[in-house]
This record gives C-alpha cells, sequence and structure tokens, in this order.
C-alpha cells in the first residue's frame, strides 16, 4: 500500500521532468513565459477532462447498444427517453459552447497580457538571423555605445528588452521557450518581439523554422544577470578587443589579418572588419560556440577551427589548413579575447 | 482485373520505387573539400595566349572541372560567397563596374576554369586584387565555377535558377551560353545548352 | 586652379566671344592626350603656357601656346602603380592641377601628390600621402592657399576614412591632416569650433554618432572642391558620402560625413560644420562645389555660399556662421521633405527609408544626386548660377557590407533609370536672390561635365554624346554647338592667349561613373552593373565612343 501512494508522486515527477530545464516552455522565467504556461495548464486540465467525459459517454453508449442488443429486444420509442436525450443533448451543446468560449476569451486576455510588455521596454536589441546563426546588435540612444556579439543575448533581470528580429537569407524563427512564444524572422520585414526574464538564469534559444541543412545547430543562450552584472558586462563589450599580451598571441593576430579569418570575421580594436560571420571581439567571454554546437573552451575551439564542416557539416565556415604551430598561435589569440 | 494486368502493374510499380530512390542520388555535397593543403591547378594548365611560339602545344585541363561546374552545390556556394567577397562591388552580377563584365563572350585572362582561378588568386595587373592565402581554395574553385556561369556556361541542372538580391538581371540558369573569344578545345560539353 | 579663382564661379571676364560674335567660333587647335579614359579635368592656363593631367597614368602635359599648334613643352609622367585602378570607383579620372609660385600642384591616382616645375617640367618634390592598399585614391585638383596644397582622398565606397591634408608647398611635408571622422584631435576641432546649429555641438561627435570602431572606415571622403575666402581666412569644402552605403550597418549622423567644413587654412582648426546629409541613405555625397558671392538676402547684403547640393537641394549658406539662410529644391526630391532652416534638420521621408532584403522603388534623386561633381558657374552679371545636373531616380536593395581592405564596401545594389520628363539631364539657370530657377534646358543624356560662364554673357557646357554648347546666359537659348570626338565629362575654361584674344577649351573623353559603360564595356543586361548607371545609359555606347582629345576655340583673327 505505501509503495503504491510512493509510486504517484514518482511517476508524476518522471513525467513532468523533461518540464524544467533551460529549454522549456514549463518552466518558465518570465511573465509572458508563466502565461503561456498558465494556459497551458489549463487547456491540459480542461481537455483533459472533456476528453475524459467523451470518453465515458462513449463507453456508456457503446456498452449500453451492446446489452440492448444482446437481449434481442428492440425498445419501442418512448416520450419521456425522448426528452430525456434532447435534454441532455442540448446541455452537451451548450456545455461545448461554454467551454469552447471560455477557452477562446482566456486564449484571447492570455494574447492581451503577452503583449502588456509593449511601449515599457527599457532596451532595444536587433536580433539578425542568418544561416546558421545569430547576430546580436545592442542599439543605443548614441551609436557608440552600441555593439555587435553573436549567438548569446544578455538581459538584466526584470527590465522589458524589444526585440527588433530580421534576417539577411531565409525564414528563421525566435524561440526562447523559458520566455516567451515564437516569433518568425523574414528577410526584408521588420518583426519585433518584447521579452522580460523575471528569473536570473541561462536560457536555451532555437530557431523554430526549418531554414536548412543545420537548421537542428541553430540555438542561442539567453543570459538574465542582476543590472550591476550586466552594465559591467555590456561595458565590457563596448570596449575593443585587448590587444596580444605576448609574442605567440601576437602571432596569431598576425596570421588572423594574413589568413582567410578576416574575409568574414571582425576584431574590433584591430583591420579585421568584415560582418559576414559572427564578430569575435570578445569570443572568449561567450559561453557556446558555433552558435550553440559546443561549449565554449579552447579545446572545443581547436576541434572548430581544424574541421568545422565535420562539427557542423555545410556551415559556412571552411576549413582552412594551419600548420599546428600556427593553430596553437591563433588559439592563444583568440582565446585572449575575453 | 487479370493476373496479367495486375502483374504488369507491379512490375510498373517496382520500377517507379527504383527510379524514385535514383532520383534521392541526386549530387554529392562537398561541403568540406579536402583536408591536405591543395595547391591549386596543375601550373602547367594555365596559359595566357592563344597564340604558341611553334606549333600549338594547349595544356591539358584540370580534372577538377566536372567536380565543380557540374555541381549545384558548388555553383550556388560560389554565388554566395561571389557576394561575401566584394566580387560584386567591382564585376556587380556579372554586369561589371570597376572591374570587366563577366557575363559576356571577351575574357581578358582566359575564360577556363584554371585561368579564372589563377585571375583570383594571382590578381591582375589593372586592379584586380589577389586573394592568396585569403580565400581556401575549395572556395575560389567555387568562385571560379561560378564566374563561368555567369555567362551561361554551367548545364542548365545545376546553373543557379534565382538571385538572391535585387532581380537585376535572368538568372545564370537563363542566361544564353556566351561563345567565350579565347578558344579551348577542352571546354566541357554543356548539357541542356545549345 | 581649376576652378578659374578662390571663389570657385567659373566666370571669366572676356568678353570677345559673344552672343553675336560666336557665330563664327571656330577650333584653332586640338591635341591628343593619348589616354582614352574619362577626362574630368579642367586646363589650366599661365603665362602663354596651358597644362593638362590626364586621367591615369596622370601625365601632366606643358602646351606652348606661343607657337602655332601649341607644341608640347614637355611632359611629366609620375607612373602611379597600376593596382590604383581596382580602388577607383568612377573611372580614373583626374580633376586637374593647381598652379602657385612658377610650380604645378596635382595628385595621383595612387595617392602621391606631386609639385612639377612649371618652366621645365623637373619633378620637384613627390610626396605619398595614403595607401590603395586600404581603398584610397586620389582624383581631386588640389588648391594652394597660402603657402599649403589642399588635397583629400576619395574611396568612400572602400571604407576609407576620408581626410583634408595641407602639405607644405615649398617641401611636400604634411601642415596638418583633418580626418572627418573620429575624435575631436584627428578632425581638429577645438575652441574656434562654433557650428550654427546645437546638433552640431558636442565632445567627440565623429566617434559618438557611430557605432564602436565604424567611423575608422566611415568613409567623409574629400574628393571635391574647396572654397577659400582671403578676408575671412577661411577654407570651405564638403565631405562624402559614410561607408557602407546599407544605413542600417551605420546607426547615428554619421558625423562629419556629407556635410561643409569652415576650416583655418593655416593651423587647419574647423570653425564650423554644417551636415547637410546626416545619416546619408543614398550615396548623397556632400563634396560639390561651394560657390562664394555676396548676395542680398531679406534686403541685407549677406556673405554667403551656394551650394547646388546633390540631395537635391541648393542651399545659401552664410558663410561666416555656418548659418542656412534658405534651402530650395532644383530638381525632383522624394526621399526628403524639406530643411528645418531653424534646426538645420533635413527631414527623410519614411517611406523612402531603405532596409536590408527590400526593394524600395522610385527614389529620387538616384544614387548620383541631383548633381555630382561636375561644377557650376556663377556670372555676378546676370547673377544666376549655372548648373550642369542630373534627372535621375533609382531602385535600391541594401544588403550587408562585408568590409575586406582594397575590396569595395557598399553594400546596396542600385538601378537607375530616367527622373519625372524622360530626360536624364538638365542644365538650369538658378536665381539664389529669387529662389527659383530663371531658365533651364533639358538634356536627353545625363550631364556630366562643368559649366563655364563668360563676360560675353554665354555658358558653356558639354553632353556625354560629345555636343560642345553654348546658350545666352540670359535666356538659355543655344547660340552655337560643336560636336567633339567623344563624350565631354571635362570642365570648360576660357583664356586669353598670348595673341590677346579669347580663347575657349575643354577636354573630350568619355567616362566617369555616367560612362561606365563605356569605358568598362560594362553588359547592361545586368541593370546593377556600372554602381547601376548602366541601367540609365544603356544606349551611350552607341552615341559616344572613348576619347582624349583637347579642344581649343577661338573667333578668327581679325584681319
Amino acid at each position: 500500500m505505501r509503495a503504491r501512494r510512493g509510486g504517484v508522486p514518482v511517476c508524476i515527477a518522471l513525467l513532468t521532468a523533461g518540464c524544467e530545464g533551460i529549454q522549456s516552455a514549463l518552466d518558465p522565467a518570465g511573465r509572458q513565459a508563466q502565461h503561456l504556461a498558465e494556459i497551458w495548464w489549463v487547456m491540459l486540465a480542461v481537455l483533459m477532462a472533456v476528453y475524459v467525459i467523451v470518453l465515458i459517454c462513449l463507453a456508456v453508449a457503446a456498452l449500453r447498444r451492446r446489452r440492448e442488443n444482446l437481449s434481442g429486444m428492440i425498445v419501442p420509442p418512448e416520450r419521456q427517453a425522448d426528452r430525456r436525450i434532447g435534454l441532455l443533448l442540448g446541455a452537451g451543446v451548450v456545455i461545448t459552447a461554454v467551454t469552447m468560449l471560455s477557452l477562446t476569451a482566456y486564449s484571447y486576455h492570455t494574447d492581451r497580457r503577452l503583449s502588456d510588455l509593449s511601449g515599457r521596454t527599457e532596451m532595444t536589441i536587433e536580433v539578425t538571423a542568418l544561416q546558421w546563426w545569430w547576430k546580436v546588435r545592442y542599439l543605443d540612444d548614441v551609436p557608440s555605445r552600441s555593439f555587435t556579439t553573436a549567438n548569446e543575448i544578455r538581459v538584466p533581470v526584470g527590465v522589458p528588452v524589444r526585440i527588433l528580429l530580421k534576417s539577411q537569407d531565409v525564414i528563421h524563427s525566435f524561440w526562447v521557450p523559458n520566455l516567451h512564444g515564437k516569433q518568425d524572422l523574414i528577410p526584408g520585414r521588420d518583426n519585433e518581439i518584447d521579452i522580460v526574464a523575471d528569473r536570473e538564469g541561462t536560457y536555451r534559444g532555437q530557431c523554430a523554422e526549418f531554414c536548412g541543412i543545420q537548421h537542428a545547430h541553430m540555438a542561442f543562450e539567453v543570459i538574465a544577470e542582476p543590472r550591476e552584472a550586466f552594465d559591467a558586462w555590456r561595458d565590457a563589450q563596448i570596449a575593443p578587443a585587448s590587444p596580444p599580451a605576448d609574442d605567440q598571441q601576437k602571432q596569431g593576430q598576425d596570421l588572423f589579418q594574413q589568413s582567410a579569418c578576416v574575409m568574414c570575421h571582425s576584431i574590433r580594436g584591430t583591420d579585421a572588419a568584415a560582418s559576414v560571420a559572427p564578430d569575435l571581439t570578445h569570443l572568449a567571454s561567450r559561453g557556446t560556440l558555433a552558435a550553440g554546437t559546443l561549449p565554449y573552451n579552447r579545446g572545443n575551439l581547436a576541434a572548430w577551427i581544424v574541421d568545422p564542416q565535420s562539427i557542423k557539416p555545410g556551415n559556412h565556415m571552411p576549413l582552412v589548413s594551419l600548420s599546428p604551430s600556427d593553430l596553437q598561435a591563433l588559439l592563444a589569440y583568440l582565446d585572449s579575447l575575453k | 482485373m487479370s493476373l496479367h494486368c495486375r502483374r504488369a502493374l507491379s512490375i510498373l510499380a517496382a520500377l517507379f520505387l527504383a527510379a524514385g530512390l535514383f532520383a534521392c542520388e541526386r549530387e554529392e555535397r562537398d561541403s568540406r573539400g579536402p583536408t591536405a593543403p591543395e595547391t591549386g591547378p596543375d601550373p602547367g594548365s594555365i596559359t595566357l595566349s592563344d597564340l604558341y611560339a611553334g606549333s600549338p602545344t594547349r595544356p591539358a585541363p584540370d580534372l577538377r572541372r566536372d567536380q565543380f561546374e557540374k555541381n549545384a552545390f558548388h555553383l550556388s556556394e560560389g554565388k554566395r560567397l561571389f557576394t561575401w567577397f566584394n566580387c560584386t562591388g567591382c564585376h556587380a552580377q556579372g554586369g561589371g563596374n570597376i572591374g570587366p563584365p563577366l557575363m559576356d563572350e571577351k575574357w581578358i585572362y582566359g575564360s577556363n576554369l584554371e585561368n579564372i582561378f589563377a585571375s583570383i588568386v594571382q590578381g591582375r595587373p589593372n586592379g584586380m586584387p589577389s586573394f592568396r592565402d585569403k580565400i581556401p581554395e575549395q572556395q575560389v574553385w567555387e568562385i571560379a565555377a561560378y564566374v563561368r556561369s555567369l555567362s551561361g556556361q554551367a548545364p542548365k541542372a545545376a546553373a543557379s535558377g534565382r538571385n538572391d538580391q535585387i532581380n537585376s538581371k535572368p538568372a545564370e540558369q537563363s542566361t544564353p551560353k556566351a561563345s567565350p573569344t579565347d578558344t579551348d578545345p577542352h571546354s566541357p560539353s554543356v548539357e541542356g545548352r545549345q | 586652379m581649376a576652378a578659374k579663382n578662390y571663389a570657385n564661379t567659373r566666370y571669366s571676364e572676356l568678353d570677345q566671344i559673344n552672343t553675336d560674335s560666336i557665330r563664327d567660333l571656330r577650333v584653332d587647335f586640338t591635341f591628343s592626350t593619348g589616354v582614352l579614359r574619362g577626362h574630368e579635368a579642367a586646363p589650366i592656363v599661365v603665362d602663354g603656357t596651358m597644362y593638362i593631367v590626364t586621367p591615369y597614368p596622370n601625365a601632366l602635359y606643358a602646351l606652348d601656346l606661343t607657337k602655332p599648334g601649341a607644341p608640347t613643352k614637355w611632359k611629366y609622367e609620375p607612373n602611379p602603380a597600376s593596382a590604383a585602378q581596382g580602388v577607383a570607383c568612377c573611372d580614373v579620372v583626374n580633376r586637374g592641377a593647381a598652379y602657385a609660385n612658377g610650380r604645378l600642384f596635382f595628385n595621383t591616382l595612387d595617392m602621391h601628390t606631386v609639385a612639377v616645375d612649371a618652366a621645365s617640367g623637373k619633378e620637384v618634390w613627390n610626396v605619398k600621402i595614403g595607401e590603395i592598399n586600404k581603398g584610397e585614391t586620389m582624383t581631386m585638383a588640389p588648391l594652394v592657399v597660402k603657402g599649403k596644397v589642399l588635397v583629400g582622398n576619395s574611396g568612400g565606397e572602400f571604407g576609407v576614412r576620408g581626410w583634408l591634408t595641407a602639405l607644405d608647398a615649398g617641401t611636400g611635408k604634411i601642415a596638418w591632416r583633418a580626418y572627418s571622422t573620429g575624435p575631436d584631435a584627428d578632425v581638429l576641432i577645438g575652441p574656434e569650433f562654433k557650428p550654427f546649429y546645437e546638433k552640431d555641438r558636442g565632445k567627440d561627435l565623429g566617434v559618438q554618432t557611430w557605432p564602436p570602431d565604424a567611423w575608422r572606415i566611415g568613409g567623409g571622403t574629400v574628393w571635391g572642391w574647396v572654397s577659400y575666402d582671403p578676408d575671412l581666412n577661411l577654407i570651405y569644402y564638403g565631405t562624402g558620402n559614410p561607408g557602407p552605403w546599407n544605413p542600417e550597418q551605420r546607426p547615428g549622423d554619421n558625423k562629419w560625413s556629407g556635410g561643409i567644413f569652415a576650416r583655418d587654412p593655416d593651423t587647419g582648426a574647423a570653425h564650423w560644420h554644417y551636415q547637410t546629409v546626416p545619416h546619408d541613405l543614398y550615396d548623397y555625397d556632400a563634396i560639390n562645389e561651394l560657390v562664394l558671392v555676396d548676395l542680398p538676402v531679406e534686403g541685407q547684403m549677406r556673405k554667403v555660399l551656394l551650394r547646388p547640393e546633390r540631395n537635391g537641394y541648393l542651399y545659401v549658406i552664410d558663410r561666416t556662421t555656418g548659418e542656412v539662410l534658405s534651402a530650395d529644391p532644383y530638381g525632383t526630391i522624394n526621399t526628403t521633405s524639406g530643411v528645418d532652416l531653424k534646426t538645420g534638420e533635413l527631414h527623410y521621408v519614411e517611406a523612402k527609408n531603405t532596409k536590408a532584403g527590400k526593394v524600395v522603388r522610385d527614389i529620387c534623386p538616384g544614387a548620383p544626386g541631383t548633381k555630382d561633381w561636375n561644377p557650376s558657374a556663377f556670372s555676378p552679371k546676370t547673377g544666376l548660377l549655372y548648373i550642369p545636373h542630373l534627372n535621375l531616380c533609382m531602385d535600391w536593395q541594401s544588403s550587408e557590407a562585408n568590409y575586406i581592405a582594397g575590396t569595395p564596401y557598399v553594400g546596396a545594389e542600385v538601378r537607375m533609370y530616367a527622373g519625372p520628363g524622360g530626360n536624364r539631364g538638365e542644365f538650369s539657370a538658378w536665381d539664389p536672390v529669387a529662389r527659383k530657377k530663371a531658365w533651364s534646358v533639358k538634356e536627353d543624356l545625363p550631364l556630366w561635365s562643368g559649366a563655364l560662364a563668360t563676360a560675353g554673357d554665354l555658358v558653356f557646357y558639354g553632353t556625354m554624346d560629345g555636343w560642345f554648347k553654348a546658350l545666352d546666359a540670359k535666356t538659355g537659348d543655344e547660340v552655337w554647338k560643336f560636336k567633339t570626338g567623344s563624350g565631354i565629362i571635362g570642365q570648360p575654361i576660357s583664356y586669353r592667349g598670348p595673341d590677346g584674344r579669347q580663347y575657349i577649351a575643354v577636354l573630350s573623353g568619355i567616362g566617369g561613373w555616367a560612362g561606365a559603360i563605356v569605358i568598362g564595356g560594362l553588359d547592361p543586361r545586368d541593370t546593377t552593373g556600372g554602381g547601376g548607371f548602366v541601367n540609365a545609359t544603356p544606349d551611350l555606347p552607341d552615341r559616344s565612343a572613348q576619347g582624349g582629345m583637347l579642344y581649343v576655340f577661338a573667333l578668327p583673327p581679325r584681319s
């Protein structure tokens, strides 16, 4: 008996284990996600009830029919039974209509609550989707305090943020389940979504519209942190890259300028200012590589540079042959870009 | 339905299925290229003149021609890189600007794939920059193949069917094939082109 | 100097050739420069010698006007690097030389400024002041003011950081260099800087109004004209478009690109700036000529400068303070709705705002503006400004520009076509006091030549199919024309020859941005070819061929 009682919570825990985590709509970290989760649970509960009731009715109907059939008698129609069925049907229609209308109203209300933030946002971030990564530009009234990073969005906790959504190639979709629903990024069209993170933490975002061969590896992180930490981070990001600290880093920097790297990437403070690939000014401060494909560390960086096409086949980073010493120098330099 | 008829139908269905499976294997997408350092086209495969001292000894074509020129993936990659690396800044979408047009029949430094490869890597004296060490060789091949498709030198099945930007001209697939002024006996036969 | 005088009026006091006598105007001699690219230069005449700078390879010729047929006295060849041709956006042109104290000064395409002894043709000094590998070239005509040679760079389409540099005329040493972007110290903004409008005041606006580091590759090149007012001791010049063309990559006002600077020629210190095109959206460089005149404005004589701007407005600006007195459209404009004279603000039209991934159609004026570099002329006799200009509109699509040093940095695809009316060019006489057109003549082809006004009540200009025309300055009636061998994009001049007769000279040689289709043999099937100009001029190859010839005209000698 005791074992059976303990089994219920275990089952529920097992069932809902998938709901928690850094990429889950059922583990809301913001007001809007909260509303979405709420409507999800309410819908689930109501529809489950409806489902159960329908099944019961179905079972009753099926069993009754079989019983009558078994007796082999044809029951003559009765006025009273007719009225009862009519009442039942009427009640069924009314209940269904009321349920539908209530859910619609509730959904409408939730929609309204989702757009509560509009006009109250304090920051604007422009997110541009590309095959297969995210360019993130923090806008500011003073243009020199704007800056560009990639595959990582940091926001202060509790501050509503407007995200302008753009695409440079095909249609993508911006989705951070812990914070809000999806919104498409469409080439040539300005779209936007307002988000707020009410709880500190790191949340995973993912492209939610199939966009080509590496769609699955087109992720990013949203990091919500206290205002002071965010401001410090922003000031560090605005600053140009730190100059090479030793000879090996200097060699790496020269190599960066003289090789294919400089054709696509930029490192502010150097002559590299290309913009078709992620800005690397503060690469080593980011949590992931290749749009959430690998956690950032020097080893993964080496693997990525040596053969990007086996880690993320079809992506636009080409294989550039480097000698082992050149690779070490390049790694030393890139790893210094905090 | 007669047994005869049914048998015929099942054979037909099997054939369709087989044909469908073949269609799955359209072409290889080699996004990585060789891992060992390449050395570009055989230097012996490039000449810049059609006039030969003594009897003509035309160079042998590089074996990679078909691999890049007949492959839709490589051509589309070449098209993307043509914009990324600012080729469009000087050559527009093939109509030319600071640099010469690439969609007509006139070629200053040779129209075949190896010559275009060499022009990109070495640069040319009247303003074409050298991209040596700046573009990995696989990508140079792709760009060179795309450049040839601008004047209709690529097979229709492989050439790009649409433009990514402002629709400035018919896409490569519908560009009439130009006859390059430099004669090249090894020029690949182009399917679907007159 | 190329512009006749410090005030840039291009007005000649000579009147032997007038509306009556011009019937007899005929070719006196011609001279082939041996170069087939766009001849945008003005010949200059000093002491019986004519000096001509050719397009790349920038040869300098001295022609002896005292002898019949004007034989070559000497030729100076600077041999610029041929690779420089690859970073010259709009043909390998040169806009002329300047003369001072027995020396000629001119710029070569590969970033050298050269001083040549006028008598012997020997090089006095030759200094390299920029780097083609960063996309820099030089095409402008220098101006010599108080022993300083003022030169600026080109390359706004290559991620160049624009500047104006003063070189010591004696040694070629850099006296000062004023950047168009970056911190105040680099822009030479100090205590003397007193811009008229509030929006131009503040510290380091050349950094603040750009995304971080974008000002380092932000354009603002100085490839147009410099004027000088000796009374106020100020030089005036404009700064080119910000780079890249795609405006989404450079949020902010992008100071000090797209505006006019007034500076002290001795120190380079900025006195005022007015940004005619803040956060330029359409490649409207602000480098056109600044014509210094004194005009009655609301009953009061004011020292002003006239600026027929690329964005389509004719600005009258107080040249002492930088206050905009008026700004009136002299061509079709739908990109902006006017200039607020109180704040100096230019009002953009939201519907014509360009966006990546979207084709914005019917933008007027087109990228070369209502008028490009080709200078106008002002006649004090008629009080009119004669403006050779364009009537082009365009479709535009922005895309991400990828900065790679030494390659174009544009991020926009453009195709142009004729504006309302179908004529691609127009020659207008503008009355700056009444603030309206006195008369105007429509030209089928885009006008890419300069204008010349003379005391004989004539104005001269050339067309891209080779016609050299003279109009009555008062009425605009065509009184004379002559067909030269190639299209004319040069600057006509008038001079008194050693024999006392008046001559008119002009270079004929098609090219420039507008002539791209002819000089480059471009393919008109691609409507974005030639920076979009090809689509506006597909008929040009049938109407003009390449050339490079000087034509000098005179009345027959009185016998």
